[in-house]
């Protein structure tokens, strides 16, 4: 540690540490445009001017280590005045158009030369002229006038993201930031660029002139497009969303967003928003709606009980509003038949559940089944920053139906078949820790074969399994036996941490749970098998589309056909409208206040920066309303907590799962093709205008180049997929990543209803070749 | 892109131990058959030596000797630097913008000379002084500018 | 004027760029010798005994540089810089265009003193004909035994390969040649590391001026002693001094360090041309404040000049007689710092530019009252707050030159004209 002394406050920090950071620290704030601690220093701007004692000149305090002793003072004479050059120098050339700059009001350009900069100018010539409004992409513009060549935004896409999309072309003074020949960014990580912008250069294309900061309402919020849970701040104006940004947590998170939540907000005000009731497929005024539903439900509790009723969780509802649900229905109807909506099978006890942290810190990853960069892409982003981390190695592997590897992001994969990637994972347990009882128990079924898989990497993971101090594990719950493994692999490195950070969604499961709701799949299969079975008259879906996610589809229309009753309560219609008895409209994410749980187990709250549009309502009005109808009280319990003191902003820990279930080597295809579903965030079906064309360009399923080649498809075509359970067919494209005898379809797609067909080995033929230009 | 390229890039590669400095010899190598380097050049050459399209953009633009957009036959370096200002270069410079009824910076329509202004050439004993396709000419009093457009260049 | 020369030999031996003559004229021999007498170790304190200064311009002690090098085992590189583009200066060129053995067998001695197996040359863009003498001569070198395996059976082997730039002068600061040399875009680097300890490819690497470099098989051949004996304790040696302007002999001379600058102008390079009277000297290339002719004779050593208010720099010496209008010429050096600026960090980018754009208006004399006081400040606030050294090297002459002819200056806003009737030219922004 390093002792030193910033404007006469002491103070101590690692070595290494830079003074704009130590000077963070004590609360002293030093302006800076191009530094940023997630890039590094560089040194450009030369904002952060300091004084050191005993040292001739200025210090830039982004690239200046502490010393032992220094004495260092961020104002005085000669601090002021280079300062207020700096900015003078940065004006010269800068058009000062702020009245019709968006970032007006929240730029630091302004704000710095209103606080440190010269009273007014004295640059008399004729300024540079470069591009104004020109196109990064179809979402962000640039105003290369307005730019003070940081290099955030370079850096960020060559070095933090690894797609660099983004260059300075030029010399000197007439150097900008621009992409090659104008060509369109197309990383999903090119918004971030936006919020790293200091000033008005970089800017959001479906937030032109849209607002001024005194006419909006700008509140932290939380993604939920996918379970990471990014902290972000969205800009509500005249009741809509129009824009959000990336929020950094101190100490957590950089504040890092994908376009597919930074520009997907829309969806809340997309036209297929549901703002009115309806009642047997027709629109109809919200109160005779509810009246209509009271009687159903007073008919129900009365004739059978609570017990005939059961309510499926899904959605983007928040924490909260999932237990007013909950204590709706097991004080107001009685019925503990209480589940989440779920498109994949497998789960994570709480007690397994890791965080960033424990990523950040460790040695060894292995991705089970999921590739982050489309499941959960800011996790993507987490574990290219771990990577990076020269000190501190990283072994990151992989296990899944299909290689993850990625040019950024390499991934040791060992590829598997559909179905396998449990008895490969107990394979390499085996060799790592074959006596410990819970591995014994794990492979008592003869589990542990790993057919086809090349030995060596089998050993090689086995390693990592014994000799990582911190493994985490990402699993994306597609293939159920994993949990067992996890679980005794846990066990048996007993000492050394084991942890696991699920991808699966709905992305607040975990929150669901926490409010009452049973997350585990077989829970809400048997709900469905007892609604097919007429064990349940009515069946209420808060959220929750299961033609679309549930993996079974005919399970889940024989159950809509069974039950007497079927409500639904969402932001969009579920799919097989027809089925339903009477549909609501609630009010989506940013409508509302609560908290959601991300994968790590973590709550994050979120407030509202608009209000629910039309007849759209908050859970607990339709809630209290429907209690009133059955004469009962219901209170909404505004004290209920989900947080517990000792957690902090985490769940409750819980203890490792005890109890190994033994796991079966799984049957091999021989042949054919296999159908291998994914989470994507670009495909997961929640509609929006702004992203359409990038959403319907990954609504697709993909193919691997062989199979492409020997179907006579050259990029995209269209196939005919065919298993016991039915056909279907697909539009498809080409993935290099694909190992051949594999067809990945995206989950939640409503154009691609693979849970039509059975996992397993499909027929494949090809319908069409569609021609790209 | 020309078939020898994939050659080029292979010599240029190899030129030196690392493979990062393999860039600035394949422009240079390419420039001086093409005369300049397209948009799609740099493209190819990113394509060459496995570099993002970017990258080789965003390098080719900060070196004042890669032509981005297509010069004359003759590119006429004419130096204006202090020493050679103090021996007439603005008076040469001039001369030659009559001349050629262009400006510098700009190219002949007939596509025979580019004229240029090159910062102090480190050859001031010879002021004023010209580069002809990088060879030098001087000293070139303002009287004698053409004979900048008429001697034999060699390659 | 009579003139022993050991740098500029050429001058002497027609063709010593043949590896052939060079050899002829002892050629090599330093090599030989050093390679057969002495340890690495001692070449190293060999040269730090000769006192021999870099001749990039900073003045840096060469053997002391050396000795910066960790011992960590890791491969060390030496570069030579020949990116020779400081306004005036012109010794580099001369040097690789007519004699590049000399500066190879320089290369070689210093590999071995540094224990480098890998030494580069970056060459300078426009140096089109110095690129190819060097190509040429390295090839003569390779097959004369002199480069490649186990050179002379002493079990020492070096590659050397020569590098073209591409038109920068920022990849002359050492750090941005290196970047450039790794094919990137010449911004200058975060120091420290210092290229000692983390330079090309991450190695510890010495970079070296052409002329540094070209000093060092004479050394070898007379010794220490011998290069003390001229010049000053501090400063001793030979430089090559290149002169131009309006001298009747305008040209690369070579002198022992502490020669007078009067000598320099007066005997070696001819006096003023007939009719023209002194009006200021820069002493040491474009970055360096000008000299008045009443320091006409102060010595031509590092401290000196210093003193006297300039720096020897890189040996530019420009000749500026009183026709000359100040402010132009002052006007076209900023000018010249703003073209090359990398635009990497904000004062030397907009500064330049911005008083490039004042003096270019006051030459025209489109100037007002406040413009001296807004140069001066902008001086100031670029001094010392950039990024490299570069920034500084642009204020230089111009602050100098406010200092001594401050009257010039306010003349061409009371006149509205420039007083000596100096034209500006491509006046693209009026
Ligand atoms: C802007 C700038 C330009 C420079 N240009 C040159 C150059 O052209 N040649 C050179 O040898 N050194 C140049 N230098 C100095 C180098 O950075 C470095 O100090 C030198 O090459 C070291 O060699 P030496 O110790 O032999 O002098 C320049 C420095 C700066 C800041
Ligand atoms: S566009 Fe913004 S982020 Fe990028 S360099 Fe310019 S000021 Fe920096
Ligand atoms: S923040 Fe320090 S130089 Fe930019």
């Amino acid at each position: 540690m390093i002792r030193l002394t910033i404007d006469g406050q002491e103070i101590e920090v690692r070595e290494g540490t830079m003074i704009a950071d130590a000077a963070a620290r004590l609360g002293i704030d030093i302006p800076v445009y191009c530094y940023h601690e997630a890039l590094g220093p560089l040194g450009a701007c030369r904002m952060c001017l300091v004084q050191v004692e005993k040292m001739p000149k200025l210090a830039t305090a982004c690239t200046t280590a502490v010393a032992e002793g220094m004495v260092v003072h961020t104002t005085g004479p000669q601090v002021d005045k280079g300062r207020k050059g700096v900015l003078e120098f940065l004006l010269i050339n800068h058009p000062l158009d702020c009245p019709v700059c968006d970032k007006g009001g929240e730029c630091f350009l302004q704000d710095y030369t209103f606080r440190y900069g010269p009273p007014q100018g004295r640059f008399q010539e004729p300024k540079i002229q470069k591009v104004k409004d020109g196109p990064i992409s179809d979402l962000i513009l640039i105003d290369q006038e307005r730019c003070v060549l940081c290099q955030r935004c370079v850096r960020f896409m060559d070095e933090y993201v690894g797609e660099p999309e983004l260059l300075l072309e030029g010399r000197g003074v007439e150097t900008v930031v621009t992409t090659v020949e104008g060509r369109p960014a197309q990383s999903q990580f090119a918004g971030n660029v936006i919020d790293l912008c200091p000033v008005g250069a970089l800017l959001a294309a479906p937030y032109h002139h849209k607002a001024r900061p005194w006419n909006i309402e700008r509140e932290e919020s939380v993604c939920t497009l996918c379970p990471v849970g990014c902290t972000t701040l969205t800009t509500g104006r005249d009741g809509r969303i129009v824009r959000v940004e990336g929020r950094p947590v101190v100490d957590r998170n950089w504040g890092w967003l994908c376009d597919r939540g930074r520009f997907g907000f829309d969806f809340a005000t997309h036209p297929s928003r549901l703002v009115n009731s309806r009642l047997h497929g027709r629109e109809e005024a919200a109160a005779r709606t509810t009246r209509e539903i009271g009687q159903w439900l007073r008919e129900v509790v009365a004739q059978e009980g609570g017990e005939a009723i059961a309510v499926v969780m899904g959605g983007l509802h928040t924490t909260e509003e999932a237990h007013q649900v909950y204590r709706f229905a097991t004080e107001v109807l009685g019925t503990r038949r209480l589940v989440v909506s779920r498109d994949v099978p497998g789960y994570v006890p709480r007690g397994l559940n890791g965080t960033f942290e424990d990523l950040s810190a460790a040695d060894a990853v292995i991705l089970v089944g999921t590739d982050p960069y489309e499941s959960a892409p800011v996790l993507h982003l987490r574990l290219r920053e771990r990577l990076k981390n020269r000190r501190a190695p990283l072994t990151l592997m992989g296990v899944a139906p299909r290689n993850l590897s990625r040019s950024t992001l390499p991934v040791e994969t060992l590829v598997t078949h559909v179905g396998q990637e449990a008895d490969v994972l107990a394979a390499a347990l085996k060799e790592a820790a074959g006596d410990h009882p819970a591995v014994a128990a794990l492979l008592s079924q003869g589990a542990g074969i790993a057919r086809g898989i090349d030995p060596t990497q089998v050993s090689q993971l086995s390693r990592v399994l014994r000799e990582a101090e911190r493994l985490v594990v990402v699993w994306d719950g597609v293939e159920p036996d994993v949990e067992h493994v996890l679980a005794a692999l846990a066990q048996a490195r007993q000492g050394q941490t084991t942890r696991v950070l699920p991808t699966f969604g709905p992305s607040n499961w975990r929150g669901f749970e926490r409010a009452g709701f049973d997350a585990r799949f077989d829970a809400l299969t048997r709900v469905l098998e007892d609604a097919r079975d007429g064990k349940i008259r009515m069946l209420i879906l808060w959220g929750a589309d299961l033609l679309k996610d549930y993996p079974d589809r005919r399970l889940v229309e024989q159950a809509y056909e069974r039950v007497e009753w079927l409500l639904a309560e969402g932001v969009f219609v579920p799919e097989g409208a027809e089925h339903f008895d009477a549909v609501v409209p609630g009010a989506a994410p940013g409508e509302v206040y609560g908290t959601y749980v991300n994968m790590e187990a973590r709550l994050q709250i979120a407030s509202p920066s608009v209000n629910p549009p039309g007849q759209a309502r908050p859970t607990k009005s339709y809630l209290t309303a429907w209690a009133h109808a059955l004469g009962k009280p219901f209170v909404v319990d505004e004290e209920w907590d989900p947080y517990d003191d000792a957690s902090g902003d985490l769940l409750p820990e819980e203890p490792l799962p005890q109890d190994i279930e033994a796991i079966r080597a799984p049957d091999l295809p021989e042949g054919g093709v296999e159908l291998l579903v994914s989470a994507q965030v670009w495909a997961n079906g929640i509609p929006s205008q702004i992203l359409e064309a990038r959403l319907e360009a990954a609504q697709i399923a993909r193919i691997s180049p062989l199979d492409a080649d020997a179907l006579g498809i050259r990029e995209v075509g269209v196939i005919r997929v065919e298993s016991a359970e039915g056909v279907l067919e697909l539009p498809v494209r080409v993935d290099e990543h694909l190992t051949p005898g594999r067809l990945l379809v995206p989950l939640g797609v409503g154009a691609l209803p693979v849970n039509r067909l059975r996992p397993g080995v499909v027929k494949v033929q090809r319908l069409e070749e569609v021609q790209t230009p | 892109m020309k078939p020898e390229w994939k050659e080029w890039a292979q010599e240029a590669k190899k030129q030196f131990p690392r493979a990062n400095s393999a860039l600035l010899p394949l422009l240079h190598r390419i420039q001086r058959a093409e005369g300049w380097l397209s948009p799609e050049t740099l493209t190819e050459v990113a394509e060459l030596l496995d570099l993002s399209p970017q990258y080789v953009d965003s390098v080719a633009s900060f070196y004042s000797l890669f032509f981005k957009q297509p010069v004359g036959k003759r590119v006429i370096h004419v130096c204006v630097g202090l020493s050679c200002m103090l021996a007439g270069s603005d008076e040469l410079m001039h001369a030659l913008e009559e001349r050629l009824k262009i400006s510098q910076g700009q190219t002949t329509p007939d596509g025979e000379y580019t004229l240029l202004e090159a910062e102090c050439l480190a050859a001031c004993d010879l002021a004023p002084v010209a580069q002809v396709n990088l060879r030098y000419r001087g000293p070139i009093p303002p009287e004698e500018a053409d004979r900048l457009l008429t001697e034999e260049v060699s390659s | 004027m009579s003139q022993t020369y050991y740098l500029l030999r050429h001058r002497e031996v027609p063709e010593i760029g043949q590896i052939a003559v060079y050899r002829a004229h002892g050629g090599y021999e330093a090599l030989r010798k050093a390679l057969s007498q002495y340890q690495p170790e001692e070449l190293v304190d060999l040269v730090k005994r000769s006192g021999l200064r870099g001749r990039g311009g900073a003045g840096f002690p060469t053997g002391v540089k050396w000795g910066f090098l960790p011992k960590d085992g890791r491969p060390r590189y030496l570069v030579v810089n020949s990116d020779e583009a400081e306004p005036g200066t012109f010794k580099d060129r001369e040097l690789i265009e007519h004699n590049p053995h000399q500066l190879i067998e320089g290369m070689i001695i210093s590999s071995y003193a540094i224990r480098a197996n890998e030494a580069y040359i970056y060459c300078r863009g426009e140096f089109l004909k110095g690129y190819e003498e060097l190509s040429r001569a390295v090839q003569e070198a390779y097959q004369a035994g002199f480069l490649g395996e186990n050179i002379l059976d002493s079990g020492f082997s070096l590659d050397i390969f020569v590098y073209r730039g591409a038109g920068a002068y920022i990849c002359g600061e050492e750090s941005a040649l290196l970047e450039s040399l790794e094919g990137r875009r010449g911004n200058p680097r975060l120091k420290p590391p210092f290229p000692a300890v983390a330079g090309l490819y991450g190695m510890p690497t010495i970079v070296n001026n052409v002329e540094t470099i070209a000093n060092v098989p004479p050394i070898v051949t007379y010794g220490a002693e011998w290069y003390t004996s001229m010049g000053t304790e501090k400063s001793p040696g030979l430089k090559i001094m290149s002169v131009s302007g309006p001298v009747n002999r305008p040209g690369n001379y070579e002198i022992p360090l502490a020669t007078p600058l009067r000598q320099l102008i007066e005997d070696y390079a001819g006096g003023l041309k007939e009719g023209r009277r002194l009006k200021c000297i820069i002493p040491g290339g474009s970055s360096v404040p000008l000299l008045t002719p009443d320091k006409l004779d102060t010595p031509l050593d590092y401290e000196s000049i210093l003193q006297a208010g300039s720096m020897l720099g890189s040996g530019g010496c420009i000749v500026l007689d009183e026709s000359v209008c100040i402010v132009k010429a002052s006007h076209r050096l900023v000018k010249f710092y703003r073209e090359e600026s990398c635009g990497k960090c904000t004062p030397c980018r907009e500064g330049t530019y911005w008083m490039a754009d004042v003096l270019e208006r006051l030459e025209m004399g489109l100037g007002t009252q406040d413009d001296l006081a807004i140069l001066t400040d902008v001086a100031d606030n670029i001094n010392g707050k950039c990024f490299c050294p570069l920034g500084d090297a642009s204020i230089g002459f111009l602050v100098s030159a406010i200092n001594h002819f401050r009257d010039e200056f306010e003349a061409h806003v009371r006149e509205g004209r420039c007083p000596l009737g100096a034209k500006v030219y491509d006046t693209a922004n009026y």
